[in-house]
């Protein structure tokens, strides 16, 4: 994926969480990130990508 | 909170009854074994006693079978155990076999559930029925038997242990006595009086979804057999619901009650009937029906940390609590039974060292943790614990129509017997890994026809109240010192050896379904889990591998 893709996918995902309104988006990036689960396929890769996500949101 | 509106089908209702020859209060008789609680997981404990010839007494607080129907799923192990305890004619022949079962998010069907079955079983996967009727077959059994007795309407109030022998004080309407036991089991289920008098607790976590659960009375002719589970029906909008039919002409309702809502509205009959009429409405069933009995769940995953306390030991309830999600509440507690049915027998006639009592706790506490490992699975998706956790969960529930990848999370986890893989009892892994297929020591036996005393019938039907060992041959030849090795071992323990040959596979997937080739040798428990194989028969090795399970060293874990 290029940088240009990379914008294109992220903008993408902006506006369309914009046009779905705060409430659904947390369900559609939850649906989001199980079909990137599926699309991944690698567990340990995952983990860790959840791990990352947690950074600086982990409860003290 | 729990309310019964009428029985499930005819109780018989027993008198209290005070032994004869009571001396200063005590019963001059010494009991064996004395049972606490006659429900299935009592029950069950003095049949299977009673097939080792060890006669036992059970004290039952009430007069009759339990007044809901509770455990309403059987699985397969269950059913091979109520083959040993000679009550499967009557539960087959009453219940309903179900093998599928069918999720449904709003109202289309996401995934459906089909339990393992082949042409190997003898059993179906599962059994739909009623734990009250089981209970009643099995209470008649033990009334024909003559070794197991049951005492009704008679509840223990008190318990104290000196060495070697337990004294329980009993009440009955009809006068109260004491008696003594070698042995006590409590199976007295989740508010165990026996416990409390021990002063123990049982360990773990309480989980927050609240479920109404209702029995009713319907003509369920034409409806389906096996666990239908809908999220967010149209009945229902944002709540859970299971419907399963039942023998009887009953089906048995479990849904959810919000978050919010107050138990007592939750449980006002007016509410339940409501929606029980909405969700029949909503599948177009339109028949008059009647409540039989109605009761709040909460899932808790307890358990005490051991199940032996000197010559007291716990079973079922008594001893752990398992969410009901998987049906593993009641088919974990005859597990139990079965695993300890033969260890006390072996212990009350000097067979075995009261060690072997030890491997009981071990082996059954590691089951339990593992049964509520499955079921918090299961109830963590059908009550997810927090808010996040249900986003999740939605969010799979919302793909799972279009992407039946995500299904396998929904999956119920029905129960099967725990394999005690790490059990003291297990012996000489190291031949175990020569193997390239069939069961490892700790697991229970897969089942498969084959011919036998030149009749069809199926491995697990070989098994009885003694070890059997399993030698597959080409055609009955033995390898040298093996009847010298079985006789001798014959004199110390009950054992059984069956020869297998090549014509008895008469479906050829007997010996590849245990890696075996001729001279291989299997040693299996009494409560069929497999303890020692070996490619090729070792005769000496097969005298250690019993000697180690009748003076096992104390084990540490399962």
């Amino acid at each position: 994926m290029t940088p240009q893709e990379l914008d294109d996918v992220y903008t993408k995902l902006g506006y369309a969480l914009t046009d779905v309104g705060e409430k659904d988006t947390p369900l559609v990036l939850a649906r989001l990130a199980l079909l990137l689960m599926q699309k991944v396929g690698d567990a340990a890769a995952i983990s860790l990508a959840i791990d990352a996500a947690l950074e600086g949101y982990r409860p003290k | 909170m729990e309310f019964t509106f009428g029985e499930y089908f005819p109780y018989v209702h027993h008198p209290a009854r005070v032994p004869q020859g009571l001396a200063e209060g005590v019963e001059g008789r010494r009991h064996t074994v004395a049972i606490v609680g006659g429900g299935p997981t009592g029950l069950a404990l003095a049949l299977g006693l009673a097939n080792y010839g060890v006669a036992s007494v059970v004290l039952e607080a009430d007069d009759t079978v339990c007044s809901g129907s509770r455990a309403g799923a059987f699985t397969r192990r269950t059913l091979e155990i109520f083959e040993r305890l000679g009550i499967i004619d009557e539960v087959m022949r009453s219940g309903h076999g179900w093998s599928t079962g069918w999720t449904y998010y709003r109202d289309k069907e996401v995934f459906r559930l089909e339990m393992p079955n082949d042409a190997n079983q003898k059993h179906p996967p599962a059994i739909s029925h009623l734990q009250n009727y089981i209970e009643h077959v099995m209470a008649g059994r033990a009334d024909e038997g003559g070794l197991a007795e049951v005492r009704w309407q008679s509840e223990v109030t008190g318990l104290s242990q000196a060495p070697r022998v337990v004294r329980l004080d009993v009440a009955t309407p009809a006068g109260n006595y004491s008696l003594d036991a070698d042995w006590v089991v409590a199976c007295d289920g989740a508010r165990s009086n026996v416990r409390s008098l021990m002063g123990l607790r049982m360990q773990g976590t309480r989980y927050e979804g609240r479920y109404v659960i209702i029995d009713v009375r319907v003509d369920t002719e034409g409806m389906p057999v096996g666990r239908r589970c809908w999220f967010d029906p149209p009945s229902m909008p944002g709540g859970t619901l299971l419907m399963y039919k039942k023998p009887n002409g009953m089906l048995r309702f479990d849904y959810q009650i919000g978050e919010d809502e107050d138990e007592e509205v939750a449980m006002r009959k007016e509410n339940v009937f409501a929606a029980v009429d909405a969700h029949l409405r909503m599948l177009g069933i339109e028949r008059k029906w009647e409540p039989v009995w109605m009761s709040l769940y909460r899932a808790s995953a307890l358990t005490l940390e051991s199940y032996i306390h000197g010559r007291v030991l716990f079973a079922g309830d008594a001893a752990h609590l398992i969410p009901i999600f998987g049906v593993r509440g009641m088919n974990s507690a005859i597990d139990d039974t079965h695993n300890l049915a033969w260890k006390l027998a072996f212990a009350a006639k000097g067979i075995a060292g009261p060690a072997l009592l030890d491997s009981y706790s071990a082996e059954r506490v590691h089951a339990a943790r593992e049964n509520q490992r499955f079921a918090m699975k299961g109830a963590e998706f059908m009550s997810p614990p927090s808010k996040p956790f249900r986003l999740m969960r939605d969010a799979v529930l919302s793909l799972s129509e279009k992407h039946p990848w995500f299904t396998s999370l929904m999956n119920p986890r029905q129960h099967s017997a725990i394999p005690l893989t790490q059990s003291a009892l297990n012996a000489f892994p190291e031949r175990s890994a020569q193997f390239e297929a069939g069961p490892a020591p700790g697991n229970i036996l897969p089942e498969c026809p084959l011919i036998a005393d030149g009749k069809a019938t199926h491995l697990t039907s070989l098994l009885g109240p003694q070890f059997t060992a399993f030698l597959f041959t080409e055609a009955g030849e033995l390898p040298r010192g093996l009847t010298e090795a079985v006789a001798a071992l014959c004199a110390r323990a009950p054992l059984e050896l069956r020869v297998i040959s090549k014509a008895d596979d008469h479906t050829g997937r007997l010996f590849p379904l245990y890696g075996a080739q001729p001279g291989t040798f299997y040693l299996v428990r009494p409560d069929g889990h497999v303890c020692a194989r070996w490619l090729s028969a070792e005769p000496a090795e097969l005298t250690a591998a019993v000697a180690r399970i009748l003076e096992p060293q104390v084990p540490s874990t399962a």
